[in-house]
């Protein structure tokens, strides 16, 4: 048997088809994998040993009946632990939900299912997804592999460091306002949060439903490629899937005729630090050798995305949070009245972070309140979104870099929560403008990844894993 | 525009939250900075701006609510969660009585 680690999921599958290791083997590694790692990396919550063994069994019998499934069957996926897999528990890193176990699967799930990947463990994040460091779970932070002083970023910080790791082929994470990016460049990996409604929600815990995404995280862009093919399309149980048309990926490596935008409101000023600067700005120079033309481009309103963001998403929280009251699932704290075993039973399993957005959320939302904050939001983010409309008039894709430092060190930023919100200036525009965007490896500043961000306009998923696949080649 | 103690209370209780002293001091002190920074928005002309339309929703594509039978260890799963239950069914808290006094 050849080595089955440090495998993409190109790599594993050609194995798998050459008989170089059998699925089972190729589990049973990164099993011992993560039992050696994460120990220190703490990248999962639950690791689903014998399930896993038992997929990894039926896909290897598939194989020798000749009926495999194409590139992902056999291959060890971890998955967000806000997705829904039947049978196994789904906490989303909140103690509200420590005992509750999924009755059904999501629909990326029962997709994967169908194409014979192999599920090996659900993976931390901050609660409810609520985050940028993996520093709000509930259950204690992941460390970031490249450093474990510095946090893997978040909140899908559990999958990136997973793949950053060795500790899985690939993984699934979810993007509210950056959240498989952020942590992807931190941990030097490949995020892709897909178009707003190319990828069904069903079975996926809702933060903000206008804007939550479910997307790759992988070690190549081709792995993106795949793995987003695998769960796209659109979805009965979830009435925002849209037809985006097919997704075909030509993979080039030149990127010639192609304009790309580089908007002068993330790039000008002092949004970056130096390091991260000197990296993107090498990133801009390969797209130009690749043949690529720069042309500075105007996003009007662009700086207001994050605080459009930091109104809308805290409004749909507290209104998709309020099905965990301890009534239905969940933890049930006993006390005198109906009412105030609500209030006991989220106010004591319910993290610092989730109260602060609900209440965010019920104030803006709030009588008197609501024309001000809510609607006015709702109008900006039509600015926003027709200030992007029109760029992609101009151009073919923007890009940005992804986080304004690399990872930073734990504790660093969890008594300022707007400096925490600040990570995701580069990324939550796509998220308000329902656009696709890619984090790719873009250099190292000081032994830590910095990410590049590759944004296209609605639907438009292929343009921006073709343009990350030419930029990710030429980096290596 | 500062949020006074009895805001907090109220937003507190609209979550149905029930906070520690500490925790309450905590909420006043971080809910101000990102009140402030999203009240950026105010300064923005808007006149004539429409809010974000929903994506729309094809009437014909709207999946219909019909109950489908379950498979019982669906059935079992779903009870498993109950935080509280006698037999099959979820006991809860009364609505319209005091249970404790």
């Amino acid at each position: 048997m050849k080595d089955p680690l440090n495998k993409t999921i190109v790599q594993a599958a050609a194995g798998l088809h050459a008989g170089d290791f059998t699925s089972v083997d190729l589990t049973k590694a990164y099993l011992q994998q993560i039992r050696g790692l994460d120990i220190s990396l703490h990248a999962y919550l639950d690791v689903l040993e014998n399930a896993a063994i038992d997929l990894a069994h039926e896909s290897d019998e598939r194989r020798a009946a000749g009926k495999s499934k194409g590139p992902l069957d056999g291959v060890p996926i971890a998955i967000k632990d806000n997705i829904l897999i039947a049978g196994h528990r789904a906490t989303a890193g909140s103690r509200i939900l420590e005992t509750y176990q999924a009755t059904y699967d999501a629909t990326v799930i029962s997709k994967l299912r169908e194409a014979g990947a192999v599920f090996i463990g659900k993976t931390n994040m901050d609660e409810f997804a609520m985050g940028s460091s993996t520093e709000r779970s509930a259950y204690g932070p992941t460390k970031n592999p490249h450093d474990v002083e510095c946090v893997p970023g978040g909140s899908s910080g559990g999958s990136a460091a997973a793949v950053a790791g060795d500790m899985c082929v690939a993984a699934l994470g979810s993007d509210t306002g950056g959240s498989i990016r952020q942590p992807a460049a931190f941990c030097g990996i490949v995020g892709f949060k897909p178009s707003y409604g190319r990828v069904s929600r069903y079975g996926l815990m809702a933060m903000a439903s206008s804007l939550d995404q479910i997307g790759p995280m992988t070690k190549t862009v081709e792995d993106a490629a795949i793995l987003f093919k695998a769960i796209m399309g659109t979805d009965p149980h979830d009435q925002t899937t849209a037809d985006g048309g097919p997704v075909s990926t030509a993979l080039p490596t030149k990127l010639d005729g192609l304009k790309i935008g580089v908007p002068s409101q993330a790039w000008r000023g002092e949004g970056m630090t130096p390091g991260v600067r000197a990296q993107t700005e090498n990133g801009l120079a390969v797209l130009k050798a690749l043949g690529a033309t720069l042309v500075e481009i105007d996003l009007p309103y662009a700086d207001e995305a994050l605080a459009v963001y930091y109104v809308l998403m805290p409004c749909e929280v507290s209104a998709n949070l309020a099905r965990f009251d301890g009534m239905r699932y969940g933890r049930r704290e006993t006390a005198a009245t109906l009412i105030e075993t609500y209030e006991k039973s989220r106010g004591m399993n319910l993290g610092e972070e989730v109260r602060r957005r609900v209440m965010l959320g019920a104030y803006a939302l709030s009588k008197g309140y609501y024309d001000a904050y809510y609607r006015q939001a709702r109008k900006v983010q039509t600015l926003i979104r027709r200030g992007y409309r029109d760029a992609f008039s101009k151009v073919d894709l923007i890009v940005t870099p992804t986080a304004p430092s690399v990872a930073f060190r734990f504790g660093e930023k969890m008594s300022d929560p707007l400096a925490m919100y600040l990570e995701d200036v580069f990324t939550v525009g796509a998220n308000v403008a329902g656009i696709p965007a890619i984090s790719v490896p873009c250099g190292m500043d000081d032994g830590m990844p910095v990410g590049f961000q590759i944004l296209g306009p609605s639907m438009g998923d292929a343009a921006v894993l073709d343009a990350a696949h030419a930029f990710e080649k030429a980096m290596t | 525009m500062a949020l006074t103690r009895e805001d907090v209370l109220q937003l507190a209780a609209l979550s149905r939250l029930s906070l520690s002293e500490e925790e309450l001091k905590k909420m006043e002190s971080t809910l101000d900075p990102i009140l402030e920074y999203v009240g950026r928005l105010s300064k923005i002309d808007t006149k004539d701006v429409p809010e974000t339309e929903a994506a729309p929703v094809p009437s014909g594509e709207l999946r219909l609510d019909v109950p489908t039978p379950v498979e019982e260890s669906f059935r079992r799963a779903v009870l498993k969660n109950f935080p509280d239950h006698q037999a099959d069914l979820l006991r809860v808290p009364g609505v319209f009585e005091n249970p404790k006094g």
